[in-house]
């Protein structure tokens, strides 16, 4: 610690800390503009000067300038305020002052500085910039003539989103910030650089001309995304949520966000929302009242209870903790129902079976602080950064700014690939858990395995089931050199701190549940688990895929699983099935068996935002609120347990899955399962492991991570050699960037920028089939056709082939039934 | 060379020799030589070799022959039509052409020199290692190794006194021993050759002329610091210093005298060169290594220093191709010699670049301490065409005006910065009484205006600004208060930049305001221009009394607008002149105002 004296005061800092940090933390505030608490020193806008009386003669920049012992320094001498107003004033010499029709006005630090140096006059005059603006990309409106050179954008894009759209170019006065040969802006549109923008230079074209920012609430909640919990600000008036509102302050990532995070909160009062309840009457779906609605769909249930294995239910982990406690309420301790499961079954095993087997928890053993603790992060498939675009923002700074070493397992290249030195070793689609088990197998030859190894429990049995396991046959059968995967096995079992990070989703169907159990013995097996930048995280797809694992919201008691539970409906078993949020038509394997299930089941109940396909087939909809109309929490796949905070009313008639559960349960038994949410959540807090001692309350807006406890031990995992077609595509298939489940696809963000569905390929693998990027083609499997538009890139090896999974037009389900490796043939 | 080739024929052949056409003089050297059997004739080898720059650049082509008989003789304004006769007359009937030999300034000229760092330039062959060699050549890299520590060998540079010829004069041995101090494995060496300012040009020739002295001069820098690697960053706009450094890389490669374990000392020493783009900031060092990285090359802030964290986060140290070139000669010749040598703050020699209105332009070495006054007159031979002197500018862009009252401030670091100019690289541009001082302070405001990075608000915007305010006085706009606006926008900028590009760009203004406030005034209070040079302010006319009538007025006006006969006195028609001021600078008789 240091200690030094600031406008008389005296104040101790971290010797790292900047004046500028040391004189926050004093409560001494020195204006800025082109800092960020987030990025590298730059040093640009010299708003912070300040004088430092061992630096004489010159003025210092308080954000750049680390602490020394006995510093004394002054903010606010006349010089300096002088200087001060001499850089406004510069800047408001070629800024235009439009600020009546600028979308920052309000949040704008020039403008805020302005007003507060009082700057009412200028010495000087000169024209202001012409440049033209760049209206050519959906998202993102640029206008370098309100610029005011902070860098912020470039160096976010850069150190941060690793994307690198964004550069100074030209020089002096003509300096400007440029994108790719200074042409239109063409990026995966995080819009990074529009939250750090402190002026009106980058703005959002969606919400353009929608709301002064001061018109606006701004409510704190959590993402309703993905699993990685990002927390968000919504901007809300009148009701409705107009866009999200950068908080620097907010949460591990400090209210940076991904595309769909920031862009795709339209689908909330998208006009797509269903109003009101929906009953079939005369083979079709008709506007009806709660009352009825409900009054049919209690009769069924209350039906069901005495054959309660007739009725199954299939959730949605984006429902909150206190709504899938209810649906566990409802139909497992009222109906007395296990059929009740959620994200087809298998995009959740890796958790609720592999890591609570492997670990004594359905969770992961690390946190979100591990990343950029790390030496060594050991991706397994490098769709990572899709399924999870903000952690990979971490991983991007535990590479580039922590210095950690990269090495990605995958099928596929992905934008982790390019980080600098980052290696990426590709395996055949589907041979994930040779790979795994070879590479420990690696370890254990080479002895390689940490002292704790030996006595965990289950490591004999696991030991002898790798003994006839050969590396050089493995490393035949999976494509991956038998020396790279020594490398990698050595490399990762010498690193003092390796985190191996795991995506899951129901686009990644095959051994969710082996490959986090061949993962965690590795962890295990080198002493990884339990230590700090170390260990595991196996990431649930959705905002709370991680609750529904700790709820267990899947059968537990011998209840059909959720592809079991579509089996029953085709087979006659099930007769009722209940789908609260989920979109199986679309997301679960094998499209046309799921439609056929669907249209067999005598009696269909679907709570959705939207008409899904699944819903149209439905006998009753019922219309379910987003996340900006609930209260309630999340748990992210990193732990979190997080406040969801009600910004806006239900639309139009709809309630929140926690009203119309508890209403049915009402119905059902006489009384309602709780009195409100907050009811829910202490009662969570009481039976749900590690949820002990949480305070709805007392979660606040930072939320608290939940610990987690068990014994580990070690679990055999079989691995087969991957199957191959010759002649054939292999087909896999995963999340795109801009897109969530099934959801992102009614936000107009997502759309604007991934508006349809796809088929990756190979350049080569094109090339022999003529196919040029933008063609529509045909892609045949066993189990169906579809035909999509081509992507050519250099991501995939050659004969494999990739396509997301979201879009209910030309769902890729058509041709996949639930295997790992779909193959395919392609054609124009 | 062998020793029994007693002739030398030495050809200047830096840029400014090459752009003369001392190529085909060499050529036609060589060819006559072989062609008329020269050697037999007067029995003797005669050496025709390529030398780098020798200073005065003014009067290239020039040749140095050296022979028994009549010892040194240059030759200036070399064409190659004239070889042959000089071969015969000089060489072979061994008779001085008195008439063609460079006149008596010439010798002035260089005796007033004292040449350390150039020694080797304009003597030895540049694309010579052997050449070299002769010269000591890596000599004092293996003294270095072999009988000093690293530590010794920064002791020595402290002791010697060197500072940064860079311009900012830091002392060079404390810098040094910054970079040797800081934690880490691997460290640079970087060479700054990314020679910027407008008329300076001291680096190339050095570059050019002798670069294995600048190589050797990193390497001790290398040892000294513990750096195992090193990159020269030179300007693309030095083709000729990039292909001869090249090729001294390759040979010292090529030989061993780079790489593992150099000549067998034990140490190993990596060099390569990073071709700048143009940017003038890139001669700032955090943009310098910025642009070594593959990264826009802008300015970061300090600290942390490039000696904590420098080129690709590692600690680095960059000095100047002159600091470089002065280290073999510390180390070979002693820190004691090397500090008698100059004045009490700065030690040692300096190189400048004299260029603007005095006669013999060129590339002058002097002791530090000798009087601006001496450069100009006394190396340089004056003012020409008989004007009056009014100022030099030092240091360049980032430099001021020395004006004639302080004309005898010793040109060392201190007595330069308490003049209100600076040191620079070495740039002198001598201005004589047509030069008005606003168009001086415009031309340089205009050179960092674009020049500047546009990363800080200051240097950005506030130079547009000054600049526009000049502008404004040299069109006949300016208002009164704008000289209170230029000094203080120009005191607050100088404070408050990022970098040393803004924190001395408004150096121009505020020496000449400081010197020549009554110019300022002049243009601002009565809309005129005393040196007759802003032409928005000017009405030319032909001064009757004072035209002798020669007629230089009529052919350099390029649209017709002076009227002259054979004995008569021209007439400048108002309505086709453009003020182009052509007649002015063509008239050597003060006869246009």
């Amino acid at each position: 610690m240091v200690t030094l004296t600031i406008d008389d005061k005296q104040v101790t800092a971290s010797k790292n800390a900047t004046i500028y940090e040391a004189a926050k933390a004093a409560g001494i505030q020195i204006p800025v503009i082109c800092h960020d608490k987030k990025l590298n020193p730059f040093g640009g806008c010299r708003m912070c000067l300040v004088e430092v009386e061992q630096m004489k003669g010159r003025q210092i920049p308080a954000c750049t300038t680390p602490v020394t012992e006995g510093m004394i320094v002054r903010t606010t001498t006349d010089e300096i305020i002088k200087a001060r107003k001499m850089v406004l004033e510069l800047l408001l010499l070629k800024h235009p002052i439009d600020c009546p029709v600028c979308d920052a006005a309000g949040d704008c630090d020039l403008q805020n500085l302005t007003y507060e140096y009082k700057v009412n006059t200028n010495r000087f005059q000169d024209e202001k910039f012409n440049w033209k603006i760049d209206y050519e990309n959906p998202l993102i409106e640029r206008d370098m003539n309100r610029c005011v050179h902070c860098g912020k954008c470039a160096r976010i894009c850069d150190e941060i989103v690793s994307y690198g759209a964004y550069s100074f170019i030209n020089r002096g006065i003509n300096a400007k910030i440029g994108t790719e040969y200074d042409g239109p802006l063409n990026c995966e549109f995080c819009g990074s650089c529009v939250s750090v923008c402190p002026v009106g230079a980058l703005v959002s074209r969606p919400f353009k001309f929608k709301a002064r920012w001061w018109a606006m609430n701004k409510v704190k909640t959590v993402c309703g995304y993905c699993g990685t919990g990002c927390q968000l600000t919504l901007g809300v008036k009148d009701s409705k949520v107009l866009t999200t509102i950068y908080d620097e302050n907010q949460g591990f990532h400090n209210g940076q966000l991904c595309t769909r995070g920031r862009w795709g909160y339209q689908f909330i009062n998208s006009d797509k929302r269903i109003t009101t309840p929906l009953v079939k009457k005369n083979g079709s779906l008709q506007p009806a009242t709660w009352e009825e609605a409900l009054n049919v769909v209690s009769a069924k249930l209350k039906e069901a209870k005495s054959t309660p294995d007739s009725l199954a239910a299939l959730v949605s982990p984006r429902l909150t903790n206190e709504e899938l406690l209810l649906t566990r309420k409802l139909f497992k301790d009222l109906l007395g129902c296990d059929n009740v499961d959620h994200s087809a079954g298998y995009a959740h095993t890796a958790l609720t079976s592999g890591a609570k087997e492997s670990l004594g928890y359905p969770a992961s053993p690390s946190v979100v602080a591990d990343v950029q603790k790390s030496d060594l992060l050991l991706v397994i498939n490098a769709d990572l950064y899709q399924t999870h675009p903000v952690l990979g923002f971490e991983i991007n700074l535990a590479v580039k700014r922590q210095g950690s070493a990269i090495q990605i397992v995958s099928d596929k290249k992905g934008k982790l690939s390019k980080l600098p030195e980052a290696k990426t070793s590709i395996y055949k689609p589907g041979a994930e858990l040779l790979v795994i088990n070879a590479i420990a197998k690696v370890i254990l030859d080479e002895n390689l395995l940490d002292s704790s190894a030996q006595s965990t429990g289950g490591f004999s049995a696991w030991q002898k089931g790798l003994e006839s396991l050969s590396v050089d046959q493995a490393a035949d059968q999976c494509g991956i050199a038998a020396d790279e995967i020594k490398a990698i096995a050595r490399n990762y079992a010498k690193a003092e701190k390796a985190l191996i990070l795991l995506p899951t989703g129901m686009g990644y169907p095959g051994h969710g549940k082996e490959l986090a159990q061949a993962v965690i013995n590795l962890a295990l097996l080198t002493g990884k688990v339990g230590k700090e930048g170390s260990g595991v995280l196996i990431l649930g797809e959705k905002n709370n895929s991680q609750g529904a694992a700790d709820l267990s919201i899947h059968p537990t008691s011998g209840g059909k699983s959720a592809l079991d539970i579509i089996a029953g409906c085709v087979s006659g078993s099930i007769k009722t099935l209940y789908v609260a949020g989920e979109n199986p038509v679309v997301s679960y394997p094998n499209r046309k068996l799921v439609e056929t299930a669907l249209e067999k089941v005598e009696f269909l109940v679907v709570q959705d935002l939207f008409l899904t396909p699944t819903a149209a087939m439905a006998d009753v909809v019922l219309p379910a609120c987003s996340f900006a109309e609930k209260d309630g929490t999340f748990t992210s796949a990193l732990g979190a347990v997080q406040r969801v905070n009600r910004a806006i009313n239900p639309v139009g008639e709809s309630r929140s899955d926690f009203r119309i559960l508890n209403d049915l349960y009402n119905a059902v038994s006489g009384q309602p399962a709780f009195t409100d949410v907050k009811a829910a959540f202490q009662e969570l807090s009481g039976t749900v492991a590690g949820y002990a001692g949480l305070s709805y309350d007392t979660l606040g807006d930072e939320g608290s991570v939940r610990p987690v406890s068990g014994t580990a031990t070690f679990v055999p995992v079989a691995a087969a050699a991957p199957a191959t077609e010759s002649g054939k595509l292999a087909l896999v298939t995963g999340s795109a960037l801009n897109h969530s489940g099934t959801l992102s696809v009614y936000g107009e963000g997502p759309m604007l920028v991934c508006p349809e569905a796809y088929v990756e390929l190979n350049r080569e693998d094109a090339k022999s089939l003529s196919i040029s990027d933008g063609d529509q083609v045909a892609i045949k499997s066993s189990t169906g056709e579809l035909r999509l538009k081509a992507k050519v890139g250099s991501r995939l090896p050659k004969g494999v082939v990739f396509a997301p999974y979201h879009f209910a037009d030309a769902s890729i389900n058509t041709v996949t039934a639930g295997s790992a490796v779909t193959f395919v043939t392609i054609g124009k | 060379m062998s020793e029994n080739a007693a002739i030398k024929i030495l050809i200047c052949q830096g840029t400014g020799g090459v752009s003369m056409g001392a190529k085909e003089v060499e050529a036609e050297f060589n060819r006559v030589i072989a062609e008329k059997g020269v050697d037999a004739v007067v029995g003797k080898r005669c050496d025709v070799i390529k030398t780098g720059c020798r200073g005065l650049c003014a009067n290239d082509v020039l040749v140095d022959i050296i022979t028994e008989e009549n010892g040194r003789v240059t030759y200036d304004f070399v064409k190659p039509e004239e070889v042959e006769n000089i071969i015969n007359e000089h060489i072979v009937n061994k008779t001085v052409l008195e008439k063609r030999k460079a006149k008596p300034y010439y010798n002035t000229f260089v005796d007033q020199q004292l040449r350390i760092v150039m020694t080797g330039c304009g003597q030895i062959n540049p694309e010579s290692l052997d050449a070299y060699l002769e010269e000591d050549g890596f000599k004092a890299v293996q003294k270095c190794v072999k009988e000093m520590s690293p530590a010794g060998v920064i002791d020595e540079v402290k002791k010697s006194g060197l500072r940064g010829r860079g311009g900012g004069g830091f002392p060079t041995g404390m810098k040094w021993s910054f970079c040797a101090g800081s934690p880490g494995e691997l460290k640079y060496v970087i060479c700054n050759a990314d020679e910027g300012d407008p008329g300076a040009f001291m680096d190339r020739s050095v570059l050019e002329g002798d670069p294995y002295c600048v190589i050797e001069g990193m390497m001790i820098a290398g040892y000294a610091i513990g750096a195992v690697a090193g990159y020269v960053y030179v300007r693309a706009e030095y083709p000729l210093a990039i292909e001869r450094l090249q090729m001294a890389l390759d040979v010292c490669y090529e030989k061993g005298y780079l790489g593992k374990n150099v000549m067998g000392l034990g140490f190993d020493f990596d060099l390569r060169i990073k071709k700048g783009a143009g940017a003038f900031v890139c001669g700032e060092e955090t943009a310098l290594m910025a642009s070594i990285e593959g990264e826009r090359g802008m300015p970061r802030p300090r600290p942390p220093f490039p000696a904590v964290k420098g080129l690709w986060g590692k600690p680095s140290n960059i000095n100047n191709v002159e600091t470089f070139a002065n280290v073999r000669h510390i180390i070979l010749r002693g820190a004691e010699w090397y500090a008698s040598l100059g004045t009490e703050t700065t030690k040692g020699t300096k190189i400048f670049a004299v260029t603007g209105k005095v006669k013999h332009t060129g590339l002058v070495e002097v002791p530090a301490g000798m009087t601006v006054s001496d450069v100009i007159y006394k190396v340089c031979g004056g003012i020409a065409n008989n004007r009056k002197f009014k100022a030099v500018q030092a240091g360049g862009p980032s430099g001021g005006c020395i004006p004639a009252e302080i004309l005898d401030t010793p040109v060392d670091y201190d007595s330069l910065i308490k003049a209100g100019a600076m040191m620079g690289s070495g740039g002198l541009v001598v201005m004589d009484e047509t030069t008005c001082m606003v168009d001086v302070a415009r031309f340089f405001l205009t050179f960092t205006r674009d020049e500047s990075c546009g990363k800080c608000v200051p240097c950005r915007i506030g130079l547009k600004a000054m600049l526009d305010v000049l502008e404004r006085i040299t069109t006949g706009q300016g208002v009164p208060s704008d000289i209170d606006t230029l000094l203080d926008m120009g005191n607050t900028i100088k404070k408050a930049s990022l970098c040393g590009l803004g924190q001395t760009a408004p150096n121009p203004i505020l020496s000449t305001i400081k010197y020549f406030r009554h110019e300022y005034e002049a243009h601002i209070n009565e809309k005129r221009c005393p040196s007759n040079c802003c032409k928005e302010l000017l009405l030319w006319q032909v001064v009757e009394e004072k035209c002798v009538k020669c007629g230089a007025c009529f052919k350099a006006c390029p649209v017709d607008a002076i009227r002259w006969e054979k004995g008569q006195i021209a007439f400048l028609d108002q309505e086709k002149c453009t003020k182009c001021k052509s007649c002015y600078d063509a008239c050597r008789f003060m006869a246009i105002e």
